[in-house]
């Protein structure tokens, strides 16, 4: 008989911790009128936490209150279960709307959330991971980090007229960037004649490219030691497939996952869409990297300082008063 | 300076929730009372109200909530809303529509809004129960953007895209009265070129039942007795609720647009009874010198007046005052106006009242007619010698008056022409 894990029995079973509080049919009562407006499978899952303390319910009682929040043409997305949907551009989340969110999580995972902790909430991955780490008592993942134009050529060992990201955000789930293919490439005047079209090669090295920088920003390392930008090569990569032609006009999103990173060898997935259109994939992708004294390394680290330009929620704006007026 | 004129009217009232059944009920005397359910217990000793048909909004949370046919509001409008916010914005979508504004003529630094409403009593309440008994950060986010008294301008003003200027109003059941006077001066001064006036009230028991321990509110257990205007029996007010929204516009904009107004904005008057914060002053001293203002402001004889709008809430002292304050102002009998209380078949909508009876002036102007002052039977012997017309006259008024009075003593005289 497999045991359910959520049933601690013998007295050689280990509850899990986090929860003190007995759940009193009066707290389910409570719990039900809390989660009335969201899907079944969301109560039974905020039930199963609520008795058990496993966190392995709480993805699913998140979603669901997210899920409940946005409006129902957009609810379809979340079904896709994708961690990089963005709160606010892909699901019309705004700062109140976040807010609503946070109250009836605070409520039915009888938690805390502070404002400042919010700031940094961009996708629904970067909700779940943090809500999880909440509730392990585990320390909070660091922040997605942005970076603009400027910041990636500061960063990076590939430069224009070769570099093919316009924006980036880093987190240490992945990275995302964008690029839109001007025209004025200088590889387009031949690829075609008269008839210009992205080369499937140039966009495996667009995913490349994100690739050096998520090594050179969200990659964790020894200590007192960094990744030194002139040591990373491309080794290999295997399943690239081109789905769609992509012209002068395009905006690219592109974005990688680390699948395994072992010195000297970081391996990522990737892909490229245009809009809702799947432009291509990269099962995999290797890059081979070294490590080099932090003391030693490049200023560039200095600019990871450099504040965003604008807040991406407005969360900050509500915790520092100057946001809805009073 | 230019002339001010009506060319919108919404109704969500309860006599009618369009303006085809509001001139409807003006024109039948047609009331909206009912022995209203949430009055039904041994323990309110009022019984009588005047709903708003078709609108379900007795839950504390707004996605509960149910409206007739053809109004929907999307959830993230909604979240702020009190009902009164619910009410505006569906008279907000026909007062848009009878006056034919285009987005861009809504949404413009010359067009504005001024509201009045109480906010809503009965959310202010559950927030602040819920606050109380689990915690400070569980209250709904908009919870205080929904309850407070400017739920009304805050709502309205977002959801629309006025970029003019904005305010509300707070003198009670003068409010909205106070509202449209200052959307006239605006732009009679040159400063909007349109501005949008709504009164709403929520109408629910929490609204109402605050207002029967001063012992205002009539306690008549009969719908069709409830609120009798000058008749000796009258015995409080009956509350109502729902949203009023008037277009104003000048003659500039009404000639570049080539529409019909209803008719003209005169001109108004204030003041105020310095007397007592709850009870009118006995002789109308406040009320009578609005009046002689809004008059004097207009450039119009006392005799030229063909109806007034009255106050007259159904409260014993109230109608007095009103009638002496009418009394010194009509002096000759002969001249004297038709006066009627359409509160005899509405109910006193609050700080609603004055939008939602200026709104019923535009209509007796436009439509010819004038609605009478229902359910009387023995009319008050202070109110002998004034013309109080118990029957809806078929003439259309060419001058006419509309009264309010507030809490504080505050009293406001709006005067409105045939255009």
């Amino acid at each position: 008989m497999v045991p359910n894990p959520d049933q601690p029995t013998g007295p050689e079973a280990k509850p899990f911790i986090g929860l003190a509080k007995t759940f009193t049919p009066e707290d389910e009562a409570a719990l039900r009128e809390s989660l009335k407006r969201c899907s079944p499978s969301t109560f039974e899952a905020a039930v199963q936490y609520r008795r058990t303390g496993n966190p392995e319910h709480v993805p699913a009682v998140v979603i669901g209150v997210i899920e409940r929040f946005v409006e129902p043409d957009l609810r379809v997305k979340l079904k896709e279960a994708d961690d990089d949907l963005r709160l606010i551009d892909d699901l019309g989340v705004d700062s109140l709307t976040m807010m609503e969110i946070v109250v009836l999580v605070e409520d039915v995972l009888q938690m805390t959330i502070n404002n400042d902790e919010l700031r940094n909430l961009r996708t629904v991955g970067d909700v779940k991971l943090f809500i999880d780490c909440k509730i392990r008592g585990l320390p909070l993942p660091k922040p997605t980090k942005f970076l603009p134009v400027e910041q990636i050529v500061a960063v990076m060992p590939i430069q224009p007229p070769f570099l093919f990201l316009n924006e980036a955000s880093v987190s240490s789930s992945g990275a995302n960037g964008k690029y839109k293919i001007t025209g004025q490439e200088f590889f387009l005047q031949g690829h075609f004649k008269d008839n210009p079209v992205m080369p499937a090669s140039i966009m495996l090295e667009a995913l490349g490219q994100l690739g050096v920088l998520f090594l050179l920003e969200g990659v964790s390392t020894e200590p007192g030691k960094v990744v030194s930008s002139s040591t990373i090569f491309f080794t290999g990569c295997e399943g690239v497939r081109a789905h769609r032609i992509c012209r002068p006009g395009d905006i690219l999103s592109i974005s990688i996952k680390p699948k395994r990173t072992k010195m000297p060898l970081a391996t990522f997935e990737g892909a490229i869409r245009v809009g809702q259109e799947k432009a291509a994939i990269v099962e995999e992708f290797t890059l081979t990297f070294g490590l080099e004294d932090a003391a030693t390394a490049a200023p560039a680290a200095q600019l990871s300082d450099v504040p965003r330009p604008t807040s991406i929620t407005g969360l900050g704006q509500i915790a520092n008063g100057t946001g809805p007026n009073a | 300076m230019p002339k001010v004129y009506i060319t919108g009217l919404g109704f969500i009232t309860s006599i009618g929730n369009d303006r085809a059944s509001v001139t409807t009920s003006l024109r039948e005397l047609r009331h909206g009372f009912e022995r209203y359910a949430p009055f039904a217990g041994p323990e309110v000793p009022v019984k009588v109200a005047a709903p708003v048909r078709g609108f379900q909004m007795d839950s504390t949370d707004p996605e509960d909530w149910t409206f007739p046919k053809g109004y929907t509001i999307r959830r993230e409008v909604l979240r702020g809303m009190s009902p009164n916010a619910v009410y505006s914005w569906c008279a907000m979508q026909q007062a848009i529509a009878d006056a034919r504004l285009t987005p861009a003529e809504i949404s413009n630094p010359q067009t504005g809004l001024y509201a009045a409403s109480g906010g809503s009593p009965f959310l202010m309440g559950h927030m602040l129960q819920r606050m109380h008994q689990q915690g400070v950060m569980k209250c709904s986010p908009l919870g205080i953007i929904a309850s407070i008294s400017g739920t009304l301008n805050f709502n309205l003003v977002a959801h629309f895209g006025i970029k003019g200027s904005s305010c509300g109003f707070s003198s009670a059941c003068a409010s909205s009265s106070h509202a449209l006077g200052f959307a006239y001066d605006d732009l009679a001064l040159g400063r909007q070129k349109r501005m949008f006036i709504v009164g709403a009230e929520d109408g629910n028991p929490d609204a109402i039942l605050p207002f029967a321990s001063m012992r205002a509110l009539s306690l008549q257990t009969d719908p069709n007795l409830a609120s009798r205007p000058f008749d000796t029996g009258r015995d409080g007010f009956v509350g109502t609720g729902g949203a009023v929204v008037l277009v104003l516009e000048t003659e500039d904009e009404v000639a570049r647009r080539g529409v019909t107004p209803y008719c003209e904005v005169a001109g108004w008057g204030q003041a105020s009874d310095g007397h007592n914060v709850a009870i009118s002053h006995p002789d109308g001293h406040g009320l009578a010198a609005a009046i002689k203002l809004a008059l004097a402001a207009t450039n119009t004889p006392a005799e030229a007046v063909d109806y007034v709008n009255a106050h007259a809430t159904s409260t014993p002292i109230g109608d007095t005052s009103e009638a002496r304050a009418l009394k010194s102002i009509f002096r000759t009998p002969a001249t004297r106006p038709a006066i009627s209380s359409t509160k005899a078949i509405t109910g006193h909508g609050l700080s609603l009242a004055g939008a939602m009876e200026s709104g019923f002036c535009a209509l007796a102007i436009r439509d010819g007619f004038m609605p009478g002052s229902a359910n009387i039977t023995r009319l008050d012997p202070e109110c002998e010698g004034l013309n109080i017309i118990r029957s809806t006259l078929p003439a259309q008024p060419r001058v006419v008056l509309n009264n309010v009075s507030g809490f504080g003593g505050a009293n406001v005289s709006l005067v409105f022409r045939q255009a």
